[in-house]
């Protein structure tokens, strides 16, 4: 039992350099005086899975989408028994969060309501998932309509012949707002379905733990998933051009750059082929990002589409697989074959009298998990990147007119300042006039941006406030990884002079190897076979490297997390949630990483 | 009990626990189910009978004893009810039903007959003989009460191993039946009375490596797995506790060997005794995977036939994984064991999400 308690939110000092840094955020994401009292008695932990990094004041947009839909979700709509929503602070740039408890008192209540509200969404699960498909892929549609150009002299022809009876500064006005508010309403769609899908999923899950205590997690989510969902299509794609770069007989070279490799293949037929399906391919499959961790958190990480050297270093790796002799496609039949193998087999098992329940259970969790799985790709991926790449788009059009210095300058201010730019922009241009613009916003964004780069440097606390004497709520335990070990694990993380560190055990076995740290997609280049990557989480794009490294140490992440499922489909151990290890452990040092007890142990120092 | 003296083990006749008792009931389960099992006979409860008389004699002196008796009177009167057994059998000389043990000794040990149990063979008392062999045979208890799902009376009675010739294996026997009445016996069966006893013979394995297995993991009773303990040599020293054996845990459904903990193994018992393992041999595993595999399927299919989880003892030689017994498993069975909290997949979920209690167990 954790006795000791992580430094008050109050008493966190700030970055030297960072300064008046809680001027990039809105006041209601910060600790402030007239809340102290509450939140000084709540247990807070850094959300490095959604958010590892410093945000960028227009950034916070991504935090506020889903502190709003998943608390509404939670606590208004569905009714979730035992959890209202997960609170939000923002300190020193990263974001802390902390679940609320429902009152205990009401948990029954809640209960039924759930019992009727969310039985009407399991019952009809499928039908309701079409739906919402095509309403995320309409809405993607539309924001993939907008242009933010800089506005014109003088209006297009069109704007008088066509009747259009609004101005291109009014569009720009309306057509922010259409995008700042389609993210948010996506957001919401997010989690119409996901916590649901999570409470089905967490009970099939459960029923298998108590009937077979040695269960592994691996095997419950075999025999849950495997299907053909749609989040496994980019990598297909990147196995299906491998194949067709070894039919056309295209050299796809070693390390030439994407642009200069596809100008080289464009020169012949068959290159230009290859090349020609790429580009096809690459909207919308290889529209994802590649963010560390939680994909679409932030605008700083590019797409596969926007950074094709990432998906060429992986079509690369697929024909040296084809090349030699391996196979290189998700064996689906098999997995579907074997998933119902494996799940007959427990089923049988299984006291008679369970069966019928394990049955139906059973079959709720595979509905929804196709959706916890895809539902990454039409949000995560697609909303989010369309969402950043337009954002970029208004970032250029108003440096392009003068309001801001810098292409990406945008980025420093908060989405209500960015509104008010617009509005200035928007009516200097409208008047003929001038906005007050760049020489505005000049000190403002400058400042931050040494801000920023001062709170880069900090490390943030793990946990603030005083720790449970027990995590238990589910989605805790199961997202975030952090469970009443962890904690007590970076209470005492000072104490153990670092030789450990401890996380949950993602996927199984031992490996002894380097330390390999990596952020950001870039660095990927650097991974030598061999190393142990330790990352703030992985990504599903990063997909190339997985081929290459011994284990997999991350900072976030559950059992349930893309490394962990990664790494025991590679066969590779993986500790995941250990917290700080991207900034514990430096590069070239040896550890053993136990993917069975969950430890990482510094062998050298370097 | 009347009925045949001797029965082979692959006799339809071996399926009777009153007959050929839980031992010997469970082996001829193991023949039918087409499992390798060192060929052998019962000397049945009929043959006891017909050797010691009525019981309820012998057994006066126990059923004297009061519930608190001390140990001292415990073992006094199961001696006297050893003389008490011995005495039956001496008065009845020249003991036919000895004779029929001997004979079927004899056509366990000729070599024309199959090595392993099939069903066929070894009708006691059956035709002329050949040649006979020094086979060494194990002579095992297997008393009527004996590895009922209730109680596993593990080790409760003798056995002795690696017995050769006719006579040396109807001595045994009578031992066996004396086994009823040691005081160890008697404790554990605390007061219900002793039933007969039927004595398994059976030819000995030329044991590589054995152990003991069981189709549920003993420490959470998870269904899902298999968990096997071997030594080098024969498996006594593994059974009675003697020595730390190496250890594999099989995920049932997968095959896969989750969990492999080899110990040091310096010595082993051989038919000579207990002697020292090679020095290269003492770290390592002393099962193949294929090995387990072959285990793990043969308590597969035990399992399966019976209905319930299983525990036995096995033996590997050159020909592979031999089965040398197998019963119920008796700890995890008798326990409640449903775990589903609700009757619907949405009263699970509601369960699960308000932190319902769970059935009892």
């Amino acid at each position: 039992m954790p006795t000791d308690r992580f430094p008050s939110p109050f008493d966190i000092a700030t970055p030297e350099g960072a300064e008046g840094w809680e001027s990039m955020y809105d006041w209601y994401h910060l600790f402030g005086p007239e809340r102290r009292e509450l939140d000084e008695q709540r247990f807070w932990f850094a959300d490095r899975l959604h958010h590892p990094d410093v945000l960028h004041p227009y950034d916070e947009i991504q935090c506020e989408c889903w502190w709003q839909a998943l608390g509404a979700f939670n606590t208004r709509i569905f009714a979730m028994p035992p959890a209202y929503g997960v609170d939000q602070r923002i300190l020193n740039g990263r974001l802390y969060v902390t679940p609320v408890p429902a009152p205990q008192g009401d948990v029954a209540a809640r209960a039924e309501e759930f019992g009727k509200r969310a039985g009407h969404y399991y019952e009809r699960w499928d039908a309701i998932y079409a739906e919402w498909k095509e309403k995320v892929l309409a809405r993607l549609a539309e924001l993939r309509a907008l242009r933010f150009d800089p506005l014109p002299d003088l209006e297009p022809e069109s704007t008088v012949y066509e009747h259009v009876g609004t101005s291109a500064g009014f569009r720009m006005i309306r057509d922010f707002n259409h995008l700042v508010t389609s993210m948010y309403e996506t957001y919401q769609w997010h989690f119409e379905l996901l916590n649901i899908g999570y409470a089905a999923y967490l009970t099939f899950f459960g029923m298998c733990k108590s009937a077979f205590p040695d269960i592994t997690d691996q095997t419950i989510s075999r025999m849950v998933g495997g299907l053909d969902v749609e989040l496994y299509r980019p990598d297909d794609e990147l196995k299906r051009l491998a194949k067709e770069a070894q039919r056309l007989g295209v050299d796809l070279g070693a390390d030439t750059p994407a642009a200069e490799l596809f100008t080289k293949l464009r020169q012949d037929d068959a290159g230009a082929e290859w090349v020609a399906d790429w580009e096809r391919t690459s909207d919308p499959w290889f529209v994802v990002n590649t963010d560390p961790g939680h994909p679409g958190g932030y605008h700083v990480h590019p797409t596969w589409a926007e950074a094709p050297d990432v998906p060429l270093a992986a079509v690369r790796e697929y024909v040296r697989r084809l090349d030699s002799g391996e196979a290189i496609d998700r064996p689906t039949d098999d997995v579907l074959r074997e998933r119902d193998r494996i799940a007959g087999e427990y089923r049988e098992l299984m006291a008679e009298a369970d069966r019928p329940v394990f049955d139906e259970t059973l079959e709720l969790a595979r509905k929804v998990f196709v959706y916890i799985e895809e539902h990454v790709l039409y949000i995560e991926h697609w909303m989010w990147a369309a969402f950043w790449s337009k954002s970029k788009e208004l970032s250029r059009a108003l440096a392009a007119m003068g309001e801001l210095d810098e292409p990406e300058d945008m980025f420093f201010l908060r989405r209500y300042e960015v509104a008010e730019a617009i509005y200035d922009c928007v009516v200097g241009w409208s008047v003929g006039s001038r906005s007050r613009g760049a020489d505005y916003w000049r000190p403002i964004v400058e400042t931050r941006r040494r801000i920023y780069d001062a709170l880069k440097a900090w490390e943030p606390e793990p946990a603030l406030g005083p720790p449970p004497a027990e995590v238990n709520e589910p989605f805790t335990v199961m997202l975030w990884g952090i469970t009443t070990s962890t904690v007590g694990e970076w209470l005492k993380a000072d104490d153990e002079g670092g030789k450990v560190l401890r996380g949950t055990g993602g996927a199984p076995g031992v490996v002894e190897g380097p330390v390999r740290v990596v952020t950001h997609v870039g660095e990927l280049g650097s991974v030598e076979p061999g190393d142990v990557l330790v990352c703030p989480a992985t990504s599903p794009s990063w997909a190339p490297v997985f081929s290459r490294i011994a284990a997999t140490v991350s900072d976030v992440g559950g059992i349930m997390s893309h490394t962990a499922i990664v790494c025991r489909e590679y066969g590779m151990p993986a500790v995941v949630g250990t917290g700080n290890a991207v900034s514990t452990l430096r590069p070239g040092q040896r550890v053993r990483v136990d993917g069975g007890a969950g430890t990482v142990t510094l062998l050298d120092e370097v | 009990m009347s009925g045949p003296w001797v029965v082979a083990l692959g006799d339809p006749a071996a399926a009777e626990v009153e007959l050929v008792g839980g031992k010997g009931a469970g082996l001829h389960r193991l023949v039918a189910l087409g499992a390798r099992v060192p060929a052998g006979f019962v000397v049945t409860t009929a043959a006891f009978a017909a050797a010691v008389g009525a019981p309820e004699e012998i057994e006066a002196p126990l059923r004297a004893l009061p519930e608190d008796a001390p140990v001292a009177a415990v073992e006094e009167a199961a001696a006297q009810a050893r003389a008490a057994l011995a005495q039956a059998i001496r008065t009845a000389a020249d003991v036919p039903v000895l004779d029929a043990v001997r004979t079927a000794y004899r056509e366990l040990a000729t070599p024309a007959t199959a090595r392993e149990a099939d069903g066929r063979t070894l009708r006691g008392g059956a035709g002329a003989m050949g040649e006979v062999e020094d086979v060494p045979v194990a002579v095992r208890s297997s008393a009527a009460a004996e590895d009922a799902a209730d109680a596993s009376y593990a080790g409760e009675h003798d056995s002795y191993l690696d017995v050769v010739g006719p006579d040396a294996v109807a001595d045994a026997v009578v031992d066996c039946w004396a086994s009823l009445y040691t005081a160890r016996a008697v404790a554990y069966r605390r007061g219900r009375p002793a039933g007969a006893m039927a004595v398994v013979v059976q030819r000995m394995v030329a044991a590589r490596a054995a152990g003991v297995f069981m189709t549920l993991n003993p420490a959470n009773g998870d269904r899902a797995t298999f968990v096997c303990e071997a030594v080098w040599g024969l498996g006594e020293p593994l059974v009675s506790g003697a020595v730390t054996p190496d250890r594999f845990v099989v995920n049932k459904i997968s095959g896969e060997v989750v969990r492999r903990e080899i110990a040091h193994k310096p010595t082993r018992l051989g038919r000579a005794g207990t002697e020292p393992v090679p020095d290269a041999e003492r770290d390592l595993p002393c099962l193949t995977d294929d090995e387990l595999a072959e285990l793990l399927r043969i308590g597969r299919a035990v399992e399966t036939a019976a209905g319930a989880p299983q525990d036995g003892e096995f033996a590997v030689d050159d020909d592979g994984v031999h089965l040398l017994q197998a019963r119920p498993e008796t700890v995890w069975s008798q326990r409640p064991r449903t775990v589903a909290r609700g009757r619907t997949a949405l009263e699970a979920v509601l369960a699960t999400l308000t932190g319902g209690e769970r059935d009892a167990d």
